[in-house]
């Protein structure tokens, strides 16, 4: 793995800044280990059942990523164990994703902000959270213990314990092994930490929904997770496919947060003054975009990056926003895929029915490219093989399925702060009446929604909702519907089928007593024959009754003649926009 | 209706039946439509009866298949009665034929007897058929002493019952009084139905009916299909047939009932009404008539006045003016008067009140 670019400077100069503000003269100098630390609940580390999530989330997230880089397809074991009856967690996460090599293994786990995923700007899954560094920092913090790491990495196989300075900000390593790997073990990290501070919880925000749902939207993947009651919960691959990388592009200005513009100022070693690193980093930055900037701010964009501070990136950011752009490539949104998607919901969900709607790209804020995903599986079917490994649907306490909402961006399982979602509010949007599901809340259906985009608008520093942009909801909505009409075409077929079959059951219960009562009394004691024929009637009159119905081709003809009228109007809103593209291309 | 040819009905049912099923169409039955707005008044003939609306039972409509099958299901067991000679209640059919469709199946051919009464009527009008001729019996209710000599084929023995020689219990009418009775001698000049057993019980201690060469029959209240059917019978043998009833809600109703038949047994028509029946009693003139009785008045219940009131509305009541006039009088003086206060004065008066009325034919239509 490559790591440069490290910064440990970004808080210090966070300091510097605070020059500006006279309530910061009393600002002693911190460490980023120390800004964490105090700031750990936005980073994920908030509420004992999230910051367990985050745990696994950061070191399934860091498995996937190196996999995927490095063609692997990639299998994860997690561990939970409850060690003590106090919410005492020690937890073991293994990969087959290649290992770390001894000289970074340290920096990897044991330095925050170091890492390989900073400095770029592709769709990756690493955009959120502090990654590993920052769960060495917390089973720190909450235990004063170090974490072991095994690292089986080309040939050797290195164990240590790793800690971290938190005033420095560097990792305290103690190498325990060093060996060369036995032939039949594969390369891979294995990582195994106590935290404190955390628990395990079976709910829509533990451990277990969150693997569920990585797995269903990484078919690629398999995953063992065995949880504190040392339950086994697999999760099997059900597809081969190593998924495309994005294309690696500059970011673009609109998809920047102040965060990001910071980050990536810091991080930059080879251009000495913010313009020439905004210019050379950021897609359609331009010399003439930067003087036009320069014009709405109040500071030098030619400032040295040591001088650039949290409130220049913010005034960069609002006057930003105020700027025309052309609109970024879109070669960077790679979504999950139709096939691939329905591989993982029959394969983790194994629902009766399911839908998958896969959106063209479209742009918000004027020229951010996205792409929507959407699934609908309804109910599952029980399979006694899978049912201890996977359920499919949440059950309520009275044992009634429920309607649940998965939501992803960048196949990365959104759990929390699910009210300012762009996703959960295009859910509540549909009127599900409409397609003959009443009481959605209570319907054992599953919706599966993934924004795939390179610059997801989160609502918060936790990313864990998207924001509400206009384009984006309508988008889902879109999607949404077209599912629903599917699911609704089931239902009713299901339900028509359900009500012929149950006629049927009700005029074969019949015939027997029948039978033997006419044929008794016409004195014809033809019983066989008077009960093949009736049998022979009751079958033709429901085929019969069957084939006046519109055959399931009519009725997808009608549904989308509906929706191309019901679309009309935003499809030339989109095409507009990505006509003006193409022209300033 | 001979048995064998109740018999060759039920069979033809079912042969038509197996036709249908071998012409690869649903079976099905015609049956009348029983329902009130089925049910008329014909002035002419002056009782109720069915009008002309059919309705077709098939087995292949999902809201009917039940039903048809429960109903040929009776059709078969009545056919087994026939041929082994056996009669049993409504209710002893309902338990021959209360029993689970398979061996899985938790529905039962019958579960209520609810659900078989009304499917008997069915079959007897799918057939044209009564109840009794399908060996199927109903409580009795009703006794009759006179001059009458009736044979009643029974238990393979013929026995001859007099009229005359029943002592003080009379002859208790069975529920069929058409199969396997016959009616030898019949001398009587009229039939005298008296709503209550009690009055009955007088009458038939002063031998009412040797006095006046007549039969006497009390149905004890409302008269049950039997009672109905025998005073059917007997009015077929040109006799008058007077009722005696108590001058209120129910007696009105039990001598209406007995008139022009019920809204529920309008299927039976003509079989079971006696339209040139009389009414002989209690009338509000009687009060003005018998001055005794005005002391003997009770004081009209709501419901008598407002049974009065509907009877009132009824056509083949309007159709009478007395009536009007009679009822209209309750109305007004808001009394009624039971037949026992006839006693009053003596034991025996009720008898000199009959003979008078009847002498001088003082009956409301």
């Amino acid at each position: 793995m490559d790591h440069k670019n490290e910064n440990n400077n970004a808080v210090n100069n966070f300091q510097k800044s605070a020059d500006i503000d006279s309530s910061f003269e009393n600002f002693r100098e911190h460490s980023v280990a120390e800004f964490f630390k105090k700031n750990k609940q936005m980073l994920g580390f908030s509420g004992k059942v999230r910051s367990l999530t985050t745990i696994i989330h950061e070191y399934v997230t860091n498995s996937l990523d190196a996999a995927e880089e490095r063609n692997i397809l990639p299998e994860i074991i997690v561990k939970i164990q409850e060690l003590e009856k106090n919410e005492r967690y020690l937890v073991t996460v293994e990969d087959n994703a290649g290992g770390i090599p001894k000289e970074f293994l340290g920096k990897a786990l044991g330095k925050i902000l170091a890492g390989t995923k900073f400095h770029r700007f592709m769709q990756a899954r690493g955009q959120q959270g502090i990654g590993a560094a920052g769960c060495t920092m917390f089973s720190y913090i909450t235990t004063g213990k170090p974490i072991k790491a095994i690292s089986k990495f080309k040939d050797y196989v290195v164990e240590a314990e790793i800690s971290i300075d938190i005033n420095q900000n560097e990792p305290i390593i103690k190498i325990l092994r060093e060996d060369a790997i036995s032939e039949n073990e594969k390369s891979g990290l294995c990582v195994i930490a106590e935290f404190a501070e955390v628990k395990y919880e079976e709910s829509s925000y533990g451990v277990l929904e969150y693997l569920k749902r990585t797995s269903l939207v990484n078919p690629h993947l398999e995953i063992l997770f065995l949880d504190p009651e040392n339950k086994k919960h697999l999760f099997p691959r059900s597809s081969n496919i190593i998924p495309k990388r994005a294309q690696e592009v500059q970011p673009h200005p609109l998809g920047l947060n102040a965060h990001d513009i910071y980050e990536l100022i810091k991080k930059d070693n080879q251009h000495r003054n913010v313009e020439s690193t905004l210019i050379n980093s950021l897609a359609r930055f331009s010399k003439a975009k930067a003087i036009e900037i320069q014009q709405m701010l109040d500071f030098d964009l030619k400032i040295r990056k040591e001088d650039f501070t949290w409130e220049h990136a913010n005034k960069l950011v609002n006057a930003i926003k105020k700027v025309k752009w052309i609109a970024p490539s879109l070669d960077s949104v790679v979504p999950i895929g139709k096939e691939q998607l329905e591989k993982a919901i029959l394969n983790i969900l194994n629902p009766q029915h399911y839908a998958i709607t896969e959106r063209e790209p479209k742009v918000y804020r004027g020229g951010i490219p996205f792409v929507v995903e959407c699934a609908i599986a309804y109910a599952n079917i029980q399979d006694n093989n899978k049912k201890d490994l996977v359920d499919a649907t949440t059950q309520t306490k009275n044992g009634q399925k429920k309607a649940e909402v998965m939501r992803f961006a960048n196949r990365v399982p959104l759990l929390f702060d699910a009210g300012n979602c762009a996703i959960t509010e295009a859910v509540k949007s549909i009127d599900w009446k409409r397609y003959n599901i009443d009481n959605f809340e209570e319907q054992p259906i599953t919706v599966i929604v993934n924004v795939s985009s390179v610059f997801i608008p989160y609502t918060g520093a936790g990313k864990q909702s998207i924001s509400a942009e206009e384009e984006i909801v309508n988008e889902i909505r879109f999607a949404l519907m077209e599912n629903a009409r599917n699911l609704q075409r089931f239902l009713s077929g299901r339900r028509r089928e359900q009500e012929i079959l149950s006629k049927k059951k009700v005029l074969y219960r019949y015939v027997e007593q029948l039978a033997k009562d006419i044929s008794e009394l016409s004195g014809k004691n033809n019983y066989n024959e008077l009960k093949k024929k009736l049998e022979e009637l009751i079958e033709k009159r429901y085929l019969q009754s069957n084939n006046v119905e519109l055959s399931e081709e009519e009725i997808m003809e009608i549904e989308k003649e509906l929706e191309r009228t019901e679309n009309q109007s935003e499809v030339k809103k989109q095409k507009k926009l990505f006509d003006e593209e193409s022209i300033e291309e | 209706m001979a048995k064998e040819e109740v018999v060759k009905k039920l069979e033809e049912l079912g042969n038509d039946m197996v036709t249908e099923i071998q012409k690869n169409e649903s079976p099905k039955f015609k049956t009348k439509i029983r329902a009130k707005s089925n049910v008329l008044y014909d002035p002419g003939l002056g009782y109720l009866l069915l009008g002309n609306k059919t309705e077709e039972r098939t087995f292949l409509n999902i809201a009917q298949a039940k039903k048809f099958m429960q109903t040929i299901a009776i059709a078969n067991k009545c056919k087994k009665f026939l041929q082994e000679n056996a009669h049993t209640s409504i209710r002893g059919l309902f338990y021959q034929l209360k029993f689970s469709l398979g061996e899985d199946v938790e529905e039962e051919l019958f579960s209520e007897q609810s659900e078989s009464n009304p499917l008997i009527e069915d079959l007897e009008l799918a057939l044209d058929v009564k109840r009794e001729d399908l060996n199927l019996t109903t409580d009795r209710k009703g006794v009759a002493a006179g001059m009458f000599k009736i044979i009643d084929r029974f238990g393979g023995e013929n026995i001859e019952i007099d009229g005359t020689k029943l002592g003080r219990s009379g002859w208790a009418i069975p529920s069929d009084v058409d199969n396997d009775i016959e009616f030898k001698d019949i001398k009587a000049k009229y039939v005298l139905v008296v709503e209550k057993d009690a009055m009955w019980q007088r009458l038939n201690e002063e031998r009412f009916w040797e006095k006046e060469k007549c039969i006497l029959i009390t149905p004890k209240g409302q008269a049950s299909r039997g009672c109905r059917r025998l005073i059917r019978k007997l009015a077929d043998y040109d006799l008058p047939v007077y009722v005696f009833t108590d001058c209120d809600a129910w007696g009105w109703y039990i001598y209406w009932t007995i008139k022009t038949g019920s809204m529920n047994l309008a299927y039976l028509g003509r079989n079971i009404a006696v339209p040139e029946a009389k009414f002989i009693g209690v009338t509000m003139q009687d009060i003005k008539d018998y001055s005794f009785l005005e002391k003997l008045t009770i004081k009209a219940k709501e419901i008598d006045i407002k049974r009065a009131e509907e009877l009132l509305e009824y056509e083949w009541i309007k159709a009478h003016k007395e009536w009007v006039n009679e009822l209209k009088q309750v109305l007004q003086q808001k009394k009624k008067i039971e037949q026992d206060a006839l006693q009053g004065p003596r034991l025996s008066f009720v008898v000199d009140y009959l003979k008078e009325k009847i002498k001088k034919n003082k009956v409301l239509p």
